[in-house]
């Protein structure tokens, strides 16, 4: 009995201190989501089990994000991994009334307009995807690998400005941790600081 | 004469324009966001002596720049300097920014109304020409709910002289006093370290800081490493603890740069900040220890006084009822027997305090959280512990006696209620376990400054407890002659000795009462099921296990026995393994209170309310008591209502780890906790044993501060 107790106890305080820090650190189990897309279609990370996934937190509105897509850089990078048969999802966290809010027929316009090449727009406005992924900024980008692990977290390359003009002469460290991860290397910078516009939750 | 006037000044409008740019504007949508303007402290430029120039931003109300380190999100403010040969610029001199809070739980730290940036500027030793033009290009980010890149090209052109007078006097004497100061000397302030896994902990000890309302750490990483929010945590004895959450690849980082700022409030013009070098820290404390022996002998103390105020808190009042029982029962005997029955009492108290820090120390050395009373979120020990209550409460009513001699009093049915020095040892230890779901007034402080310091802090600590605890039987045994103050023994005794039985079945209730917290109704029903076996294998041993029954009867009736508190520990044990709260059960909170969860509490404080935390558990009686008598009283419930403060119960029954992390910023092992969080403020803390006045005194100050703002 004394031993049972002990061991419960034990368990007991185990747990305790097992309590999930803000952001899945590199490394650990991808949380899993279900998100509602642009086209009206249920999105969540089990569904692409074994398939390498990149999440992208996004807002149209903002400065960081303008920079990636109106220099097209963002889209190269959607549409070279896709191809490669990664999943790519663009999630926008924006609360209704604030910047960055999205509906399903604004996102469809949003996708035509901006030529966006990712797997799909997901609109999560009660921003519950972000939160369980503590998404911070836009654009926040995270890499899952197949086997359902978050291999990076943070910015999207090394130079946090809005300047489109710095996009040539900055690393961009997803598509570093993408081609390693798929080249069979273990991932060299796995966690950066995020820059970009907070993401507007409600 | 007023064309003459007219046409003078557009001339002269004319000129300044022509000469220098020194304000420039940021619009958006017809609305100036950003207006930025170069100033310097000087009216001309002597060469070789340095100045200080300055980006004066001013933000549209609500709109913010950001600070050296933005935060969560954002970008620092970027100056870059367009000088002629030679000359000098000096590093981004930034006044201390606001922490500024988001939806999400979004921080970022920067700067509202108006900020200016400043920079010391050396000019070469020669200078040529009747003035020099120098000009900077700022690159902000402005954010409010959106953000939006704003940048300017200034100027300003100053006459090389040979002597200057200071100009701008007031804005730079007003900005320079918000600068961060160098860190202080050991006398002032004292810093170390420490790494876990994901965590860095600063630890300062300074009387400014812990004078101080407000305390807070800002980091300045590199980018080696990822921060998460820093918490401040006070501990007793003015130690402040900075906890910040990190992420990195490098394993030898063991500090980061910042600044500790405090004042107080979180906002405004009178905070103070020390700059946090981590190569100079870093260095300067490894040779000082973590606590200082002054530090630990005061919270001894208050380990040694919390542990004799338990004697007196509500929950130890079944107990204190035996204790009183068993000198009542020793009065009259010989002064050695007295003696050495009270120090097998102490025993009893010493063992299970010195047991319990061997395991938390075990634990604590395994990487656990440890926290006090721990054992009562445990539903095994609960149902273990009402099994024991309740078989000794039916000695108590006569159900079955010890009849043994006492020399071989070694049942331990038998032992707790022995008269013998193993029985006393065995009370020591039983009233120690029911007295610890009890935080006393010094005891919170005292662990929680324990807990973490190093193992042989907390045994000590422990000691203090078990000896201020142990203190008044010590002074009653080594005192037999005050023992004359109780009444003399007699036949009343055993009228006292079924009351004392009725305190422990009150006793039970409120285990019982904690299983159904911590396991519903089903849980309540099997723990009861055991005890009305249990209850039958004791009137068998009372009613035929006589010393006249037969050899034969006396057999069967033991292992009847056997089997039936085998058997029904067993079966009964499996039956109550299984149960488990039914769904929406959990924290079943009452009346206006709403349950705790980490999310609620942030988004409450984002939405501007005060919030009032009651960190609270069902077996935890301190808690009970203070709710009942306070925080459920007239008065107090409307005096929340009236100033529209949230209420929020944090129930740690069951051990939420949320909750628990939570008690560990505050530097609390366990429950009791109140915290009152003034809406935009440093949350304020109250003691274990609240009172009315002291609840409705600081709910007072808060509001006044609150309207005068």
């Amino acid at each position: 009995m004394k031993t049972r107790l002990l061991l419960t106890a034990l368990t007991c305080l185990a747990s305790a201190s097992l309590f999930a820090a803000d952001s899945p650190a590199p490394g650990s189990a991808a949380p899993d989501f279900s998100v509602t897309d642009s086209k009206g279609k249920t999105q969540s990370l089990s569904q692409y089990k074994g398939k390498t996934v990149v999440l992208e937190w996004f807002n149209p509105g903002c400065p960081f994000v303008k920079k990636h897509y109106g220099s097209d850089n963002m889209q190269k990078l959607q549409a070279e991994y896709t191809a490669k048969g990664v999943v790519w999802l663009t999630i926008d966290s924006s609360a209704p009334g604030k910047e960055g809010h999205l509906t399903a027929e604004e996102a469809e316009k949003q996708i035509a307009e901006w030529k966006m090449k990712s797997t799909a727009l997901l609109l999560d406005p009660d921003g519950k995807a972000g939160q369980t992924y503590g998404a911070k900024n836009t654009p926040h980008m995270f890499i899952i690998n197949p086997e359902g692990k978050v291999i990076y977290a943070g910015a999207i390359d090394s130079k946090a400005t809005p300047n489109p003009a710095d996009i040539a002469t900055s690393t961009n460290y997803v598509k570093a941790a993408l081609d390693e991860s798929m080249g069979g290397k273990p991932v060299s910078t796995a966690s950066t600081k995020p820059y970009g516009c907070s993401v507007k939750y409600k | 004469m007023s064309a003459q006037r007219s046409f003078a000044g557009a001339f002269l409008l004319l000129l300044i324009l022509a000469i220098a740019k020194p304000v420039s504007g940021q619009t958006y949508e017809g609305r100036e966001l950003v207006k930025a303007q170069l100033i310097a402290d000087t009216d001309a430029i002597v060469p070789g002596q340095p100045f200080t120039a300055g980006i004066l931003l001013h933000m549209a109300p609500h709109w913010h720049t950001y600070w050296k380190f933005s935060g969560d999100a954002g970008l620092p403010t970027d100056i870059k300097w367009t000088l002629p040969q030679d000359w000098k610029a000096g590093e981004i001199q930034w006044p201390i920014p606001l922490r500024l809070m988001d939806p999400g739980d979004i921080e970022t730290y920067g700067y509202e109304n108006e900020v200016l940036l400043l920079q010391e500027i050396t000019p070469p030793a020669t200078l040529a020409g009747p003035s020099t033009k120098l000009s900077a290009e700022a690159n902000w980010l402005v954010c409010e709910r959106l953000c939006i890149p704003g940048d300017a090209k200034l100027e300003i052109e100053l006459p090389v002289a040979g002597k200057n007078a200071p100009a701008n006097e007031e804005i730079f004497s007003r900005y320079r006093r918000t600068l961060p100061q160098s860190w202080p000397g050991k006398d002032v302030a004292k810093a170390s370290w420490t790494r876990s896994d994901s965590e860095l902990q600063l630890a300062v000890e300074s009387g400014a800081l812990a004078n101080s309302p407000v305390a807070e750490f800002f980091p300045l990483p590199d980018d080696k490493v990822v921060v998460g929010h820093p918490k401040t945590e006070r501990g007793p004895a003015g130690k402040i603890t900075f906890r910040i959450p990190i992420e990195t690849q490098d394993p030898k980082l063991a500090s980061l740069n910042g600044l500790v700022v405090f004042g107080p409030d979180a906002t405004g013009p009178n905070r103070n900040a020390w700059s946090l070098d981590r190569n100079v820290v870093a260095s300067a404390t490894t040779s000082s220890t973590p606590s200082s022996p002054s530090t630990l002998f005061l919270n001894l103390l208050f380990g040694f006084i919390g542990g004799f105020i338990l004697n007196l808190m509500p929950c130890v009042l079944p107990v204190i009822s035996l204790k009183i029982f068993g000198f009542v029962q020793h009065a009259g005997q010989s002064r050695a027997r007295i003696l050495r029955s009270g120090l097998a009492f102490i025993a009893g108290i010493f063992a299970w305090f010195i047991g319990l820090a061997l395991l938390l120390i075990a634990l604590k050395s395994a990487g656990r959280e440890i926290t006090w009373a721990f054992q009562f979120t445990n539903p095994w020990f609960v149902f273990a512990m009402s099994a024991v209550v309740l078989v000794f409460a039916l000695n108590l009513f006569g159900v079955y006696e010890i009849s043994l001699p006492q020399s071989a009093n070694r049942s331990v049915l038998g032992l707790t209620a022995g008269e013998g020095d193993a029985g006393s040892f065995f009370q020591g230890v039983f009233a120690t376990v029911l007295a610890t779901p009890c935080t006393a007034p010094f005891l919170g402080a005292a662990l929680g400054f324990a807990f973490t310091q190093s193992g042989w802090t907390i045994f000590i600590m422990f000691v203090a407890i078990a000896t201020g605890m142990s203190f008044p039987y010590l002074l009653l045994s080594a005192q037999p002659a005050w023992l004359r103050l109780l009444p003399k023994p007699g036949p009343w005794m055993e009228r006292v000795k079924q009351l004392m039985g009725f305190f422990l079945l009150a006793t039970l209730l409120f285990l019982l009462w904690v299983i159904g917290a911590e396991r519903g109704v089903e849980g309540i029903i099997w723990t009861a099921c055991l005890l009305l076996a249990l209850s039958l294998a004791c009137w068998m041993k009372g009613s035929f296990l006589t010393p006249t029954a037969s050899p034969a009867g006396r057999l069967v009736v033991v292992v009847l026995m056997l089997v039936l508190v085998l058997g029904s520990g067993w079966y009964f044990g499996q039956k109550f393994a299984v149960t488990k709260l039914a769904p929406g059960g959990e924290t079943p909170v009452a009346g206006d209170w709403q349950p705790f969860t980490p999310e609620r509490l942030q988004s409450e404080l984002a939405q501007g309310h005060n919030v009032f935390v009651d960190f609270t558990a069902a077996w935890c009686l301190t808690c009970k008591f203070n709710e009942a008598t306070v925080l459920e009283s007239a008065a107090v419930r409307e005096a929340f209502q009236r100033r529209g403060i949230v209420k929020i119960k944090a129930d740690w029954t069951n051990a939420d780890p949320a909750i628990t992390k939570m008690l560990k910023q505050f530097g609390r092992p366990g429950v009791p906790l109140y915290v009152l969080y003034p809406a935009g403020k440093s949350p304020i803390v109250f003691p274990e044993l609240l009172t009315q006045s002291i609840l409705l005194d600081k709910l007072e100050t808060i509001t006044t501060n609150v309207a005068a703002e």
